[in-house]
């Protein structure tokens, strides 16, 4: 249910996150939007796609595609390690529909209990920089982890029309 | 001798204006005008002298009804429909007895004073019955009834085609009428009124059919037809209510007209009664015949209208061997199955097993591989139907158009019994009607035109289904007049298809057809037609993944030949490798592949790249560069290049090698790359990898973007 409230409104609920790591920042997304966690396979190219976009893996015989969560928040390039991962999540579609779609992240951390107290709203940056795909703030005890709307990540159109 | 003659051609005149009367429709004139001829030929062959006087008298009964509806309104009302087609099945019994030199019956008493009018001559739609639905709270019944509607019509019409080459057909008779029998019990539960009172009447009429105690005649049977054809008008009304139209709007489809023909079939005093009625009480509990005539009691039959694989059905029409299964739960299993190929066929390559050396697992290995092949297959057929059904619609369309144009059409079909996936037979229907509609419509002649040319007044649109190679193969053939190459041709270079100097082969020329808008009105008379809508038939066909080709000759025919994949699911693949990438080409539209010599190259100025493939220039496309990948090697001479073909469009696509042959299961790649249009789908190799399938339609329509570079 907290998915539905996540898609209606601009501010993230409390409840369980997974968290995990890009750069030296930790990000949340919720645990119910995660179907699994697999090693970083290989990965087929899809030419003449944005960057951003790695390609598509085989999901025990599905397709998906796959997205690497550096290149979209433009963090630079690191060599992938053995950390690096892939989280499948479950983005809701415009249309209504369900798609699975990877992205690959640095590392994961851990599932959290985020309280609502802990939660504050996007702070306002200066003009330019893109706080569409994040929903809020949480102040933990070691660090803040910025809970992202992953609908609004994954959505390549939104954010290219930002990004130029 | 001259009896027999004089009241076969009778018979023949009465068909066809049976035909008529079964496509006009109260207040209407559609039929009219051809009724008249038919009748007026009647009238003259009644002239002469050997005719009996009964026959002589009804002809001037009809002429009497027809002139009547000349004087008033020139449209048919329901009254003169139900007594012209009581006049069509006596005279059709009458002429049978005629020919066979019986004593021909009296007049039905029931024709004396009916000019008259006893009935008010008022349009006959006012007092139709309405069908009022009650949407909401019957839904899911409705959806039902639907849904197993579609079966019964299937039944009924291919039942009509059955009996139309053979009208003492047992096994049909019951299976129509058990398919009205059923439609009536349905439309009862549901209080669909109007269609249970239709299909009650239909009912009876197969019901004295079957025991007997009537004759099938042509009148009957379409009597039969239009009654499917009425029902079917319901089935589609309610199915748009239920689809969120207006529920509450009541349904209004003429009944009244066709179910006073039925009756008057029914009542017809001419109509021979050959059963006592004990036997026929007997003959109605037991479901079976009464073995008086040779009629194959029992014996298990292959049956024309079962709609599904043949397997294991000892009597095509009982239901109980089938299974009703929802589509979407067919597709995962057929889905999970791909997966299981593959998971088994990684399993096998695996390094590590490949490593152990046990005789054991090699025999285990390999019975594993025969059980999932042997799954696989299954999977698949659950997916096949044959394509009977659809070529047997074709059968009705042929019969309809050459009655509309007066011409002689025989359709032959062969290998009805091929069987197709599901999803590709019902794609394949609009295409086919196309065609076929074509092939009528201007590939068959006038049979005066035909016998000028001395061919048999009766044209010939043959329907043909078989296997080629890995693909289906449907043809059609007409022995008509055939294309005419030189003016395709210089239509075509008239709309700027073809440059004037551009040397076609017969086929590519013909392929013209199939460019949109190609045939357009000012086109010249006698090929016009041909192309509208080809360009349609084509693209249907090509997103089968199917191809089309055409053969012609001046003076004795055309056939389309449309070669299909056996399924959607999976497609034969060409692997290629470039840089560290594999992409697959479908085989089906490979035409070769071969590694260039340096002479074979050459730069065309403004054309970018062009390989000289056996005296023909075609264009090449660097693969990598194209798809901006780091290719192993820069030079075609290195390299190996693939002809793929798209239409009569050709291109030779360069990549680094060649890595194998393989079906491939296709996948869908989803929303995210639906804009990248030189991409078809995806698939799982056998090292569980994705490889990309190339849409090779988009490769071929492609701009060499860089043509100014390569110049």
């Amino acid at each position: 249910m907290s998915t539905e409230t996540l898609n209606h409104s601009n501010t993230a609920a409390a409840g369980k996150y997974l968290t995990f790591e890009l750069g030296r920042e930790r990000y949340g997304v919720p645990a119910l939007r995660v179907r699994e966690i697999i090693r970083l396979c290989e990965i087929t190219q899809v030419p003449q796609m944005p960057a951003h976009i790695k390609g598509v893996v085989n999901l025990r015989g599905k397709i998906i595609p796959v997205m690497d969560l550096r290149t979209r928040f433009q963090l630079g390039h690191i060599e992938n390690n053995e950390r690096t991962c892939i989280i499948v999540v479950e983005i809701a579609l415009e249309s209504g529909g369900k798609k699975l779609t990877g992205i690959i992240v640095d590392g994961v951390d851990e599932v959290a209990n985020i309280t609502a107290d802990e939660i504050e709203p996007t702070p306002h940056f200066a003009c330019g920089i893109e706080t569409s795909t994040i929903l809020g703030m949480a102040k933990r005890k070691d660090g803040v982890t910025s809970l992202l709307d992953i609908d609004r990540v994954v959505d390549g159109d939104a954010l290219s029309a930002i990004a130029h | 001798m001259m009896n027999h003659c004089t009241a076969s051609t009778v018979a023949d005149l009465l068909s066809k204006f049976a035909l008529e009367l079964a496509f006009a429709a109260p207040g209407g004139d559609s039929g009219l005008l051809p009724m008249n001829s038919f009748l007026m030929k009647i009238e003259d062959l009644a002239k002469a002298p050997a005719v009996p006087a009964q026959i002589v008298a009804a002809t001037g009964q009809a002429r009497q009804w027809l002139d009547r509806v000349f004087e008033t309104t020139a449209t048919f009302d329901a009254d003169a429909l139900v007594r012209l087609g009581s006049w069509q099945a006596w005279m059709e019994s009458a002429a049978e007895k005629w020919a066979q030199g019986s004593p021909v019956p009296e007049l039905p008493a029931s024709w004396e004073g009916a000019p008259a009018g006893q009935k008010s001559p008022a349009s006959g739609n006012a007092d139709e019955p309405e069908l009022i639905l009650h949407a909401e709270a019957d839904r899911e019944l409705l959806a039902e009834f639907i849904n197993e509607s579609q079966e019964h019509l299937q039944n009924i019409e291919q039942g009509v085609l059955v009996l139309e080459e053979n009208p003492a057909d047992a096994d049909t008779l019951n299976s129509i009428f058990r398919a009205f029998h059923t439609f009536k019990g349905g439309a009862g539960f549901l209080n669909l009124t109007a269609i249970k009172d239709l299909a009650h009447e239909l009912e009876s009429l197969l019901d004295a059919a079957r025991l007997h105690r009537l004759e099938v005649t042509s009148g009957i049977i379409d009597v039969i037809l239009e009654g499917g054809d009425r029902l079917t008008e319901f089935v589609r009304h309610i199915q748009t209510r239920l689809a969120g139209g207006d529920a509450s709007a009541p349904i209004r489809v003429p009944t009244l007209c066709l179910i006073a023909r039925v009756k008057s079939l029914l009542s017809d005093p001419g109509a021979p009664v050959a059963f006592p009625a004990p036997r026929v009480v007997e003959a109605v509990e037991t479901f079976s015949f009464a073995p008086a005539e040779p009629v194959p009691v029992g014996v298990a039959k292959v049956d024309a209208p079962a709609a599904r694989p043949s397997t294991g059905a000892a009597s095509g029409d009982s239901a109980a061997g089938f299974v009703k299964v929802d589509t979407h739960k067919l597709d995962s299993l057929i889905e999970i199955v791909g997966e299981l190929v593959i998971a088994q066929s990684m399993v096998v390559q695996d390094a590590g097993v490949r490593d152990l050396v046990s005789q054991e697992l090699t025999r285990n290995l390999a019975q594993l591989r025969r059980t999932t092949n042997d799954l696989q297959r299954t999977a698949m057929s659950l997916r096949m139907v044959p394509i009977r059904n659809t070529f047997q619609k074709m059968t009705r369309l042929v019969r309809d158009l050459a009655a509309k144009q007066q011409k002689q059409v025989r359709l032959v079909m062969n290998g009805e019994d091929t069987e197709l996936d599901r999803t590709i037979v019902g794609e394949l229907s609009d295409p086919l009607i196309h065609m076929i509609r074509n092939s009528v419509d201007h590939g068959i002649e006038r049979p005066d035109a035909r016998i000028a040319r001395g061919k048999p007044a009766e044209g010939i649109v043959e329907l043909s289904a078989f296997h080629q190679g890995g693909s289906i193969v449907i043809q059609i053939r007409d022995d008509g007049d055939g294309l005419n190459k030189e003016r395709i041709l210089a239509k075509a270079i008239e709309n700027g298809l073809v440059k004037p100097d551009a040397a076609l082969s017969d086929s590519e020329i013909f392929g013209l057809i199939f460019a949109a808008g190609f045939s357009t009105a000012e086109a010249i008379t006698d090929i016009s037609g041909r192309g509208v809508g080809m360009d349609v038939v084509r693209r249907n066909i090509e997103n089968l993944r199917g191809k089309i080709e055409i053969t012609s000759t001046p003076g004795e025919g055309t056939t389309f030949t449309i070669s299909l994949p056996l399924t959607l699911a999976i497609i034969d693949g060409l692997i290629v490798g470039v840089g560290p990438e594999r992409y697959i080409i479908p085989t089906l539209s490979v035409r070769e592949s071969f590694r260039p010599t340096p002479e074979m190259l050459s730069t065309v100025y403004g054309r970018g790249e062009m390989v000289n493939v056996r005296g023909r220039l075609t264009p090449l496309l660097r693969l990598h560069r194209h798809f901006n990948i780091e290719a192993r090697v820069a030079n075609p001479t290195e390299g190996i290049l693939v002809v793929v073909e798209s239409g009569a469009d050709r291109r030779c696509v360069m990549v680094d090698d060649l890595l194998g042959k393989q079906e491939v299961v296709i996948k869908s790649l989803g929303e995210q790359f639906k804009r990248n249009g030189a991409l078809a789908g995806g698939a799982i190799l056998g090292d569980g990898r994705v490889g990309l399938i190339l849409n090779v339609d988009a490769l071929v329509k492609l701009e060499e973007p860089d043509t100014e570079l390569a110049a």
